[in-house]
């Protein structure tokens, strides 16, 4: 567990250096152990990905910077999931997600998904398979944020 | 279709962690092993996408890829095949349990097969003698299946594959009616067993770790023999009648002898006969013989009874425990 971080770290960690052309995304992802400690409390930690096992929980955390001297209008940020991850939940970040490999897009809720029999369902977090987010506020210069979501390794 | 989204701009430099720590723990599920899952040795690959406009018109970014190997998760159950206790008879030998062992892991691995007779928690320990992979039938046969050595021929198992494994025992001779007997057969990943979480790096399939999974890499169920034994007592009887009406055996008085049968125990017995001399001094009356109040001729024939001219057989077959069964016959005195 030396290699553990926990969560605020990961959320305040640099993320990688950011590209050039101005606006910038950075993609890292960490596995989200659970360990009690001797208290028997629980304690949820993010570690390096060196080992990923089926089950496994991944946090995926995409970082953006606006390095440019322009405002960033219409700032979509698109994430294909992984087909070996299922979509678990992005925290309080609200994405728009895709069912149908982001032909359609919705709020999870309001989607649906066709069965063999014709009739249709409500969406799960498994169906999804696409995630985005779609700024209604240009991203000011110099401004920067993150966006987070979690998957089940398959 | 544009939505409003609730993040976005410099105010949003710093997420409100407490409230993602809340989010998480809410969430947190212990890592469940599925089956099999995604195979050991692949790659995860993440990539997210921005587009923007600047001024210029859109422009669109990628982001750095992340790959990550898929290590091995080590997992395996013993199950059962038996529904219930199998019938088995004091001394016999070559008595079969059946087991699934399935792998649920998701790599590749080799399982070392043991048993343990001396579990407990029953009356006696059946000696094993071998263990048999079968060829697939389901169905224990020596000559098709495959002997089990340890280490010369773990069975090797995809991810969610399962095999049967025939146990093969000796039910000791001193054991009684009702005993149980219970096998366990335990399997364990040939890579090796341990905690949960416990890590052999390196040694996954695809070049990854290994990893130990819920199950700790090995897995054991018990399979159990029940004796089911039979015993078989015979009572004879004799009674006599002459012309005077009285029960003295003088010459010319009949003897109608009755052999009661009577099997005890939960099994059966098989291939009882009842078979009986004519005592000297006397002449067996001719189709005298009943079973069950039923009449049987003489000659050997389709039905159960013969007297061969010294001596009757009633033929009774297999019997199971709590049945009896009667023969009759009558002798007159020379």
């Amino acid at each position: 567990m030396r290699k553990a971080l926990i969560l605020l770290f990961a959320v305040l960690m640099p993320g990688q250096v950011l590209a050039a052309n101005h606006v910038a995304l950075a993609n890292d992802v960490f596995v989200e152990r659970v360990t009690t400690d001797t208290q028997g409390k629980q304690r949820i930690l993010l570690e390096e990905p060196k080992v990923v096992v089926p089950g496994d929980r991944l946090v995926f955390v995409l970082n953006y910077r606006n390095a440019g001297a322009q405002p960033a209008d219409k700032f979509v940020i698109t994430n294909p999931l992984p087909d070996a991850v299922r979509f678990a939940d992005a925290g309080d970040t609200r994405p728009l997600v895709s069912v149908d490999g982001g032909q359609g897009w919705g709020r999870l809720d309001e989607l649906t998904v066709a069965q063999p029999d014709g009739t249709r369902r409500p969406a799960q977090p498994a169906d999804v398979t696409h995630l985005r987010w779609a700024f209604q506020k240009p991203i000011p210069a110099g401004a920067s944020g993150k966006l987070m979501f979690r998957g089940v390794v398959k | 279709m544009m939505m409003k989204a609730p993040v976005g701009g410099a105010k949003h430099r710093l997420l409100p962690s407490c409230s993602i720590l809340a989010v998480i723990a809410a969430l947190a599920l212990p890592a469940q092993a599925e089956a099999a899952g995604t195979r050991a040795g692949s790659t995860i690959s993440n990539t997210a996408s921005a587009s923007f406009d600047t001024g210029g018109g859109t422009t669109t970014i990628d982001s750095n890829q992340v790959d990550l190997l898929v290590d091995e998760l080590l997992d395996v159950t013993v199950a059962s095949n038996n529904p219930a206790d199998v019938p088995t008879t004091p001394g016999a030998t070559a008595q079969v349990l059946s087991f699934s062992v399935t792998n649920n892991g998701n790599g590749v691995e080799s399982f070392a097969l043991s048993t343990v007779a001396n579990v407990g928690g029953d009356d006696y320990d059946p000696t094993v003698t071998q263990l048999y992979i079968d060829n697939g039938d389901g169905v224990f046969d020596p000559a098709t299946d495959t002997l089990y050595i340890p280490g010369t021929n773990d069975p090797e198992l995809e991810p969610d594959e399962s095999v049967t494994i025939f146990v093969v025992a000796t039910t000791p001779g001193s054991v009684v009616d009702g005993n149980r007997g219970i096998v366990s057969l335990i399997a364990a990943a040939v890579t090796g067993t341990g905690a949960p979480g416990t890590a052999f790096p390196g040694r996954g399939e695809g070049g990854g770790d290994a990893v130990v999974g819920a199950t700790g890499a090995d897995g054991t169920d018990n399979g159990a023999f029940v004796v089911s034994a039979a015993t078989v007592t015979l009572v004879k009887s004799a009674v006599v009648t002459n012309t005077l009406g009285t029960a003295d055996p003088i010459p010319g008085a009949t003897i109608t002898y009755t052999i009661v049968a009577t099997v005890a125990g939960s099994g059966s017995v098989s291939g009882l006969a009842i078979a009986d001399n004519i005592p000297a001094n006397t002449s067996y009356v001719a189709g005298s013989m009943t079973l069950g109040g039923t009449p049987l001729s003489d000659p050997a024939d389709a039905d159960a009874g013969d007297f061969n001219g010294t001596r009757i057989n009633v033929v009774l077959g297999t019997v199971a425990g709590g049945q009896t069964r009667t023969v009759t016959f009558r002798t007159t005195i020379d």
